[in-house]
């Protein structure tokens, strides 16, 4: 393997900066193509809408779920398979219920991407 | 058996982070990776980096001390990567920004508010190491018997010493084998726990009693000094001295000694802790110390562990290593998956610990219930083997997440603080850094760690999430509105924080609302951020700043 020069890690971003500050020139302010800046504009909507709803979908498990703990409490003395269910509630069921969450977000932020 | 359990670890970290580092070296190691890197692949060192020493010992612990409702954290923990799935993963990538500090300057166009994020990057760090570095400290103490200082020191110099031989440096594969070591050592030695254990334990387990009498005879080793009240003339041996009958009343147990309970003596009361077992340590909610606000205290938790993850700064840069905004996406995904995987496990760990070991509690000892299960279940060779294993384990997650959090901090100060880089002052950064850092976990052994680690993700997301999520999706925002918000939320956050921890935490609701207070320091921060932008102007170009973020890469003409 051939020797290579080393390069300091930088992102393109921090690059641009140090390159600003060192010759104190101001970088253009970032633009968009009006095409793009249209379509941009759809998706940034069409994203936020499907964001939102998955971000409704988390604040239901963990605002919810703690709440109907609270409220009932005899879900302490039911059991599934020897273990009381609101324990079950804690360590098991929002994990099923992050991992299909996840999964229904990705599909629907790629769909909007198409 | 166990030191070379831990030495072999770092080895093995070591030599995979040269033979990385040396096939990525071509150009940088992070753009040449982000031209391959599957997102699976990144998400496993996505999770290696995040999977801490807090998550490997200190849930178990919490469980052990503050009851079933202590697994709302690791819930936290993983549903931060949804909300970083929803609102950040691929509008961050896009930026091509590796720290917030790069992404306020990319989307805000301020030095100064670049400068504020790095300060804030040093609060968050500083405060995320000091919990590590307690729980190595503490387990290095426990399996090599020595006083916790030691443990600590030791701790420090493996982490500097791996810095200065230049290991583990961004290397995507350190970092996802990190994970798959940290799976294994955790899964493998739960599985055989539950297995080895009686049936009547396992019973035991399930239904829990509240711990009140001894019933064997009981060894606890008070690592630091404590007040215990005996309810009944107790027979105790103290540093193997001959047992002797201690009448009811205050003791003063003195740091570094051992006392030992005869079977059938009733539990002293310790102040300020729940003995387990009891219905409230049984509820599934956390309700710390009895404070009586369960469902307040679980949702501060919440919330400041779900929105806190999305401003980790070890965390962010990884999704840097992702091709586009597609495939950090898409990592952010498997990360949930994986973690969701990792915290199944943290709770056997904890009941078990409630059964086998609740004396614990009376030495606040709690965090090591993980490494002390094996050999209170097998007293022979493969109890050692297990705790060799688990250490082993443990010492992963401490060296993973405390080298990336180290290269960040250290990142900040000598990219966003001072002027000009060069390699040598970023490795001499981060070695003062962790001098630094080792100086405040020593005294730190007296602080609660649930209050230490969800204090980090606390700050986090009273400062970084609102300035994500409002510059990723909100083009009114300006960097005067940015600015205040963050500060404002620094001060709600870590300075409540700081008053609590220095002048002891008062009674009932103020307690939680100063000693958790993402509950009202988020909303605040959001609230602040939105209101000085609305009274300001955003230039000209910043609709375009935030549009192209959410413009996909393939579909761009310019």
């Amino acid at each position: 393997m051939t020797k290579q020069r080393r390069v300091a890690v930088t992102s393109p971003q921090t690059s641009l900066v140090i390159a600003r500050r060192r010759a104190g020139v101001r970088v253009d302010p970032p633009h968009l193509a009006p095409a793009d800046m249209d379509r941009a504009r759809r998706v940034h909507r069409e994203q936020l809408r499907r964001a939102l709803g998955a971000v409704a979908g988390l604040a239901g498990l963990i605002i919810g779920l703690p709440l109907a703990l609270f409220a009932f409490p005899a879900l302490d003395a039911v059991r599934l398979l020897g273990v009381p269910v609101s324990w079950l509630a804690v360590a098991v069921l929002p994990y099923a219920v992050l991992v299909l969450l996840a999964g229904w977000q990705l599909r629907r932020a790629e769909e909007a991407e198409e | 058996m166990i030191v070379a359990g831990i030495v072999l670890v770092v080895l093995a970290t070591l030599l995979i982070g040269a033979r990385g580092v040396a096939a990525m070296r071509s150009t940088s190691d992070f753009l040449v990776a982000s031209r391959r890197i599957s997102p699976a692949l990144n998400a496993a060192a996505v999770s290696g980096e995040y999977l801490s020493a807090a998550s490997f010992l200190g849930v178990a612990g919490l469980v052990v001390k503050d009851g079933i409702g202590a697994l709302w954290y690791p819930v936290g923990f993983t549903a931060g990567y949804l909300a970083m799935l929803a609102l950040v993963a691929a509008p961050m990538r896009r930026t091509g920004a590796l720290t917030v500090p790069d992404f306020a300057e990319a989307r805000l166009g301020s030095a100064g508010l670049r400068r504020l994020s790095a300060v804030v990057v040093l609060v968050i760090a500083t405060l995320y190491l000091v919990p590590q570095f307690k729980a190595a400290g503490q387990v290095l103490a426990v399996v090599a018997g020595t006083p916790y200082w030691v443990g600590v020191v030791v701790a420090g110099a493996a982490v500097s010493i791996t810095l200065a031989l230049g290991g583990m440096r961004a290397a995507t594969y350190v970092q996802a084998f990190q994970f798959g070591l940290k799976l294994l050592l955790f899964v493998v030695p739960a599985i055989w726990l539950v297995l080895s254990v009686s049936g009547e334990t396992r019973a035991a387990a399930l239904s829990p009693v509240e711990f009140t009498t001894f019933e064997r005879s009981t060894p606890v080793d008070f690592r630091l000094g404590t007040e215990l009240t005996l309810t009944e003339p107790t027979s105790v041996a103290v540093d193997d001295r001959a047992p002797e009958v201690l009448e009811p009343g205050r003791y003063v147990v003195e740091g570094g000694s051992r006392w030992v309970f005869a079977p059938g003596s009733d539990v002293p009361d310790v102040e300020g802790a729940v003995p387990p077992g009891g219905e409230g340590w049984s509820r599934p909610l956390l309700d710390p110390g009895g404070a009586g606000y369960p469902v307040l205290a679980t949702l501060s938790i919440l919330v400041a562990t779900v929105l806190g993850t999305m401003g980790l700064p070890h965390i962010l840069v990884r999704f840097h290593t992702s091709p586009d905004g597609r495939g950090a996406r898409r990592t952010a995904a498997i990360t949930v998956a994986l973690l969701s995987a990792f915290y199944l496990f943290p709770a056997v760990y904890g009941v078990l610990g409630a059964v086998l070991l609740p004396e614990l509690y009376l030495s606040g000892g709690t965090d090591t219930v993980v490494v002390s299960l094996p050999a209170r279940v097998d007293g022979g060779i493969t109890g050692t083997l297990f705790t060799a294993l688990l250490t082993a384990g443990a010492f992963a997650a401490f060296l993973a997440t405390s080298l990336g959090l180290l290269l960040a901090l250290s990142g900040a100060v000598s990219h966003d603080l001072l002027p000009g880089t060069t390699l040598r002052r970023l490795r001499l950064t981060s070695l003062g850094a962790a001098a630094l850092v080792v100086a405040l976990a020593l005294p730190a052994v007296h602080l609660d760690v649930g209050v230490l680690v969800t204090s980090a993700f606390a700050v986090a997301a009273s400062t970084f999430c609102p300035l994500l999520v409002l510059g990723i999706w909100w083009a009114g925002l300006t960097a005067r509105g940015a600015a205040v918000g963050m500060i404002v939320g620094l001060l709600a956050s870590a300075g409540v924080i700081g008053v609590d921890l220095t002048l002891g935490s008062p009674d009932g609701l103020a307690s939680i609302l100063l000693g958790q207070p993402a509950l009202w320091s988020v909303p605040l921060a959001f609230a602040t951020m939105v209101l000085v932008s609305l009274r300001g102007r955003p230039p000209a170009w910043a609709a375009a700043a935030m549009l192209r973020l959410h413009l996909d890469e393939t579909h761009r003409t310019t």
